[in-house]
């Protein structure tokens, strides 16, 4: 993909990314409550475990004070959702495409950019609940937001990378759509969404929670929705490193598999 | 010199034909990474020009890679070797409508599959009026495309591709969508194309629009330009090869058919002349023998005949059937002598085609292409042009 194909597709990538977003809901009678319903039901469920059926309690944000699974659980599963569905997503997106890689040439990279962007979308509608949620709870996250859209940012650079390998992967396998679903609730209990890290009992398993690739994003949105602070610079170089990193193998990879693509489908 | 619009050289394109494909890891390491597969050349050392303004038609037949040319010059396929460059703004109709999402309004999904066709969103602003008087769907724009007849989808998809302006547009096989008054102006679209100028590459079966239509034109045969050049000549030879079955004779006829009962030669007669000629003139009393040959008795047979100018029109075709001249048996050798009394050809160069089926003209005995050429050289009445006169009287009044 060079950049002056994809930035003289831009209008089809705006428009693509319209159609996901306008698509999505359609015919649904609670249409954009979904996107919030979803995460929110899993936030009941988990809070019900662990609350009353382990008994657990929540530790306390450093500094911010606040104690409660509910915005925990909420501040680490959005941006753990968006990467999860996104990837998935933009895997059927590129197999779904095959009518159109068939027929049409254009930028195939779009059709999973497109995806990102929706979803990315969706998950800042999120986190603005969830801001107003921790308004709500006493927890004053308002001068992290910049931070916390940064981060986000970096995510959605390493979820491209990942959804860009993998969706190129499943054309020429269509095991690599299946695997999926068991990689990504493996790296569901690798990433510390439903567990404080700090209560992993295993060293190299708090290590993994951690800084972990998607533990090291979740730990950051931790620090700072939940905690109220900003992630240490090594956190921080690693998120970044995590984001590129991923985005350009990605793009690599989606750019050596692409061209056999109309071939394959 | 025109300038070029596209250039396809030594292009050879292959595929993998995989036993079975494999598309899942076990069988990756059941096979141990070596796919077992054989070679599929689909296009090989094809190499062509298609000049600015030009209407360039590519014909084949099945599986002889029309498409797979067609997809490589779309950039959708990646070439074994060779390139295709393309020098103009190309625009591909391989299907229509493709990427129309069911669940989206007709105006959404013009914009939509405006941009996958790579136009910019000004530029569909601009032309969204144009698109919309096209296909004639005013009133049902804002509608979901689901609700939408299939004439009504295709009518759409073929309003948008044909406003993406493009200098080059490459088309495979839809100029007959819709109704026929939506085909007319499909094809009035296409005149308008090739008279401003644009190129255009039609890729078809229908031959008559290869005729009609194209400048120039390549035959692929197993993906190998067998022919290039005039699409008349092309197309001929195309539909003599498919017929099949033919012998070329040494003077250039063509026979096929079955061949129980053959037209063994044709002769043309001037008033009571015995001797045979191959020019006569305008109003001369003719007889034309057609010597036939049975090999075995065969019953009921139709003879007949068919006069062609050199520009390919019939001037006639009568068969022994219209005037019920139909023999119960015919063995051995005979003749058919037609008597035409002043026969009002003008001047020009005139095809004598011959056909001997049974009785309901569905078994071909015998066919010959250009069983005899003749001339016609000017006499009474002159006429500047036509092939025939009607022996006008002519009067004025006042």
């Amino acid at each position: 993909m060079s950049l002056k194909s994809a930035m003289a597709h831009r209008n089809l990538l705006y428009l693509l990314s319209l159609k996901e977003l306008r698509t999505r809901y359609k015919k649904s009678v609670l249409g954009w409550a979904w996107s919030l319903l979803n995460p929110l039901s899993q936030m009941v469920i988990f809070t019900v475990i662990f609350r009353y059926v382990f008994k657990a309690k929540p530790l306390a944000g450093d500094p911010s004070g606040l104690a409660n699974f509910p915005l925990y659980f909420l501040s680490g599963l959005l941006p753990f959702n968006f990467f999860a569905i996104t990837v998935g997503v933009s895997i059927g997106a590129v197999q779904g495409g095959a009518g159109l890689i068939k027929k049409v040439q254009f930028p195939h990279e779009h059709l999973v950019f497109s995806v990102v962007i929706a979803q990315f979308v969706t998950l800042m509608i999120e986190l603005g609940v969830l801001t107003v949620a921790m308004l709500i709870g006493g927890n004053m996250v308002l001068p992290w937001l910049p931070a916390m859209i940064a981060v986000m940012c970096m995510l959605a650079l390493f979820t491209t990378g990942v959804a860009l390998a993998l969706s190129a992967a499943n054309v020429f396998f269509h095991d690599v759509n299946y695997l999926w679903t068991i990689g990504s609730q493996l790296l569901f209990y690798a990433t510390p969404v439903i567990y404080f890290p700090a209560s992993v009992g295993l060293p190299a398993l708090q290590y993994l929670a951690r800084y972990g690739p998607t533990g090291a994003f979740i730990t950051a949105a931790h620090d700072i929705m939940y905690d109220g602070r900003i992630p240490g610079v090594i956190n921080l170089v690693e998120l970044m490193v995590l984001g590129f990193g991923m985005f350009f193998l990605g793009a690599w990879v989606f750019n050596r598999l692409s061209p056999k693509f109309a071939e394959e489908m | 010199m025109s300038n070029i619009a596209l250039e396809v050289s030594h292009l050879t394109k292959s595929f993998r034909l995989h036993s079975e494909k494999t598309n899942s890891i076990k069988q990756l390491i059941a096979t141990g990474g070596r796919n077992k597969f054989a070679e599929f050349t689909a296009l090989s050392d094809v190499s062509f020009t298609v000049n600015e303004g030009e209407v360039f038609g590519v014909i084949g037949q099945n599986g002889s890679g029309k498409s797979t040319l067609l997809k490589c010059m779309a950039g959708i396929l990646q070439p074994n070797a060779g390139s295709v460059t393309v020098h103009k703004r190309m625009s591909a109709l391989l299907e229509l409508g493709a990427g129309f999402h069911p669940e989206l309004s007709g105006r959404e999904n013009i914009f939509l599959n405006a941009a996958i066709l790579g136009m910019g969103r000004r530029e569909i602003a601009a032309r969204f009026d144009e698109i919309v008087e096209f296909s004639g769907l005013e009133s049902f724009i804002d509608a979901p495309v689901k609700t939408y007849s299939s004439g009504m989808y295709v009518r759409l998809a073929f309003a948008v591709a044909i406003n993406v302006d493009p200098r080059l547009l490459i088309v495979d096989e839809i100029l007959a969508v819709g109704d026929v008054t939506f085909q007319q102006r499909c094809l009035e679209k296409f005149v308008e194309f090739r008279n401003d100028g644009r190129t255009i590459i039609l890729v078809t079966h229908d031959l008559g629009s290869v005729k009609n239509m194209c400048d120039r034109a390549i035959w692929l045969t197993h993906g190998v330009i067998t022919g290039e050049g005039d699409p008349s000549d092309l197309v001929d030879a195309y539909t003599e090869m498919m017929l099949g079955n033919r012998n070329r004779n040494v003077d250039g006829s063509v026979r096929r058919g079955s061949g129980e009962l053959q037209i063994s030669s044709v002769e043309l007669f001037v008033g009571d002349n015995p001797e045979p000629v191959k020019r006569f003139r305008t109003s001369d009393n003719i007889r034309l023998r057609l010597n036939y040959t049975a090999a075995k008795p065969v019953p009921k047979p139709i003879f007949g005949f068919e006069i062609e100018s050199l520009g390919g029109a019939t001037v006639t075709a009568p068969c022994t059937r219209d005037v019920g001249l139909i023999p119960e048996m015919v063995s051995g050798e005979g003749h058919v002598d037609i008597v035409m009394d002043a026969v009002g050809l003008l001047p020009g160069t005139y095809d004598i085609h011959t056909t001997v089926t049974d009785f309901n003209r569905q078994h071909e005995y015998d066919n010959v292409h250009l069983a005899l050429r003749f001339d016609v050289m000017s006499g009474k009445p002159y006429e500047t042009g036509g092939l025939v006169t009607m022996r006008p009287q002519w009067s004025m009044g006042s």
